[in-house]
């Protein structure tokens, strides 16, 4: 490869996809290098999709990509180790079309294809190891004893930024800001999810269990049904597992061997067992997203949001990703590569969705790093219908027998009350 | 297959899995900086359980088996944890993500 490309971008993932399908779309010569031999065999997630970026950028997806069902009953767990309380939320209207769930090797697939038939060329089997560097100005990428000239170099390698790290162009990663997800994926007959979780074909369930799951640290588990599997896994932010002395490869099976999710996987079999980052970084990322030659997007951007009730991460790297091709599109035009020219990324940015959510959950990691969440709450929760409601002669009320569970944890009224402003305050 | 009525060891769930192992380790680990390391934070994070002791507590680590998440690059707080993908079109290959 000797060619010279008005953009190369590194990984095709949804981001770098979205990118590539813009530019080339729009005339230009675009090449996506991405690491795995198969498109989508490196990228991983837990297993849903938000649609609403598809409907504006893809109208098409609804017969095109491969959906698995849309997801109609959205579930909070609160989970002891042998107890759970669960809270569900199901509407029959337009709902429906929120979100879908998807295995993501299957959709990159989908998304390849179409930046393919737009022009855009991608290459797999090729791993980015460097940027061709030239007086701070980013001409292009350095593939093993490839290198490869651009105009313009769009970063799209994912929350494990090894590229960006070893080229000092961005603050190094922190155990804190990122947190390991280790799924499982089982398969289990249609009839049979349809019939466990009381929904009919196409419809899904996304769920999200609190405290047994990651073993009382920052983190927690996620089920997301698909047509014939169902996706299993935990989150746990990286710092957790050395303080509290857990292994991640153990707790995600204490997880599945809880008698909860025992019920929900009986006579499945296990057909994949994945891991991936998420970023949890709670601040808008600086600088770095822009320089001169390059910018970043998805989740090596870190446009990833965790709110302890919606999980994302799709959604923000197809937005990012249609951001900066039309940011390079423009400055291609005018024929200026500089980072003030592609800075205008950051501005468009800042009117988007990606930076003003973002922005309006910055508190949300805080928030969610008090413990008592993954410990005294998944307890007292339990522990309160338990109390409530057992049936002995002697009467249980509400009040007085809230009082005595959180006696019980140690946990004060000002406690929880503080805790519940936090709440509010932040997520 | 396997079923999910028993326990899984890490090896059954690994061998689930589609690698493209290169001769070529893309993990190098400087053990001489874990002899002073206390808390071992890839003992714990590495979903493959490609970190262990040997009998004299001397770490030992394998590349074949990774699931190239990088959390062990990210956790080591010594920085003994050379990390790179594989080379392209070698590692782990997932067929669902």
């Amino acid at each position: 490869m000797s060619e010279k490309f008005d953009v190369a971008i590194v990984g095709a993932g949804p981001s770098g996809l979205t990118a590539g399908y813009f530019l080339a779309k729009n005339g230009l010569d675009v090449v996506i290098l991405e690491k795995g031999s198969v498109l989508g065999s490196k990228n991983i997630y837990g297993g849903r999709i938000y649609s609403h970026v598809l409907n504006r950028y893809f109208p098409e997806f609804k017969k095109e990509a491969p959906i698995e069902r849309w997801v109609r009953k959205e579930q909070l767990y609160f989970m002891t180790k042998d107890s759970a309380v669960k809270l569900e939320f199901f509407a029959d209207d337009g709902f429906l079309e929120e979100s879908f769930t998807a295995h993501l090797t299957k959709f990159v697939q989908w998304l390849g294809k179409k930046a393919e038939d737009t022009g855009a060329l991608i290459a797999n089997g090729v791993r980015v190891d460097s940027l061709i560097i030239d007086n701070g100005n980013v001409k292009g990428v350095i593939a093993g004893e490839d290198k490869l000239e651009a105009d313009y170099v769009i970063i799209a390698e994912g929350a494990n930024t090894v590229l960006l790290d070893n080229l000092n162009l961005k603050p190094i990663t922190r155990p804190e800001e990122v947190a390991l997800g280790v799924k499982e994926v089982f398969r289990l007959d249609s009839e049979k999810i349809n019939e466990r979780f009381g929904v009919s074909d196409d419809e899904g369930v996304a769920a999200l269990l609190v405290g047994y799951p990651s073993f009382g640290a920052i983190g927690g588990g996620f089920l997301y049904t698909m047509k014939n599997e169902i996706t299993l896994g935990v989150v746990v932010r990286l710092d957790e597992p050395a303080r509290e002395g857990i292994k991640m490869y153990d707790i995600v099976e204490n997880f599945r061997m809880h008698p909860v999710i025992r019920r929900i996987l009986k006579d499945s079999y296990m057909i994949e067992y994945s891991a991936h980052f998420v970023v949890e970084r709670g601040k808008l990322p600086g600088k770095y997203l822009v320089g001169n030659g390059y910018l970043v997007v998805g989740a090596a951007a870190g446009f990833e949001l965790n709110t302890g009730l919606v999980v994302r991460g799709v959604d923000f790297a197809i937005e990012s990703g249609k951001i900066a091709a039309d940011t390079i599109l423009k400055a291609h035009e005018e024929g200026d590569n500089s980072k003030i020219a592609l800075s205008k990324y950051l501005d468009a940015l800042k009117e988007s969705f990606v930076f003003r959510e973002l922005e309006a959950f910055k508190k949300a990691p805080k928030f969610l790093s008090n413990k008592r969440i993954y410990n005294d709450y998944p307890e007292l929760l339990n522990s309160f219908f338990r109390e409530l409601l057992t049936v002995d002669g002697n009467p249980r009320r509400i009040y007085s027998t809230l009082r005595k569970v959180m006696k019980k944890r140690k946990l004060s009224l000002f406690r929880v009350m503080m805790d519940g402003l936090g709440a509010v305050r932040s997520i | 297959m396997s079923s999910i009525e028993e326990k899984l060891s890490i090896e059954e769930r690994l061998s689930l899995v589609i690698f493209n192992v290169d001769e070529e380790p893309h993990i190098k680990v400087d053990t001489t900086k874990c002899e002073k390391c206390e808390i071992k934070p890839c003992l714990y994070v590495c979903p493959a359980n490609l970190y262990t002791l040997d009998e004299n507590g001397k770490l030992q680590f394998n590349y074949e088996g990774c699931l190239e998440c990088g959390s062990c690059r990210v956790a080591c707080p010594n920085k003994a944890i050379d990390w790179n993908h594989p080379r392209g079109g070698f590692g782990v290959q997932f067929r669902f993500g």
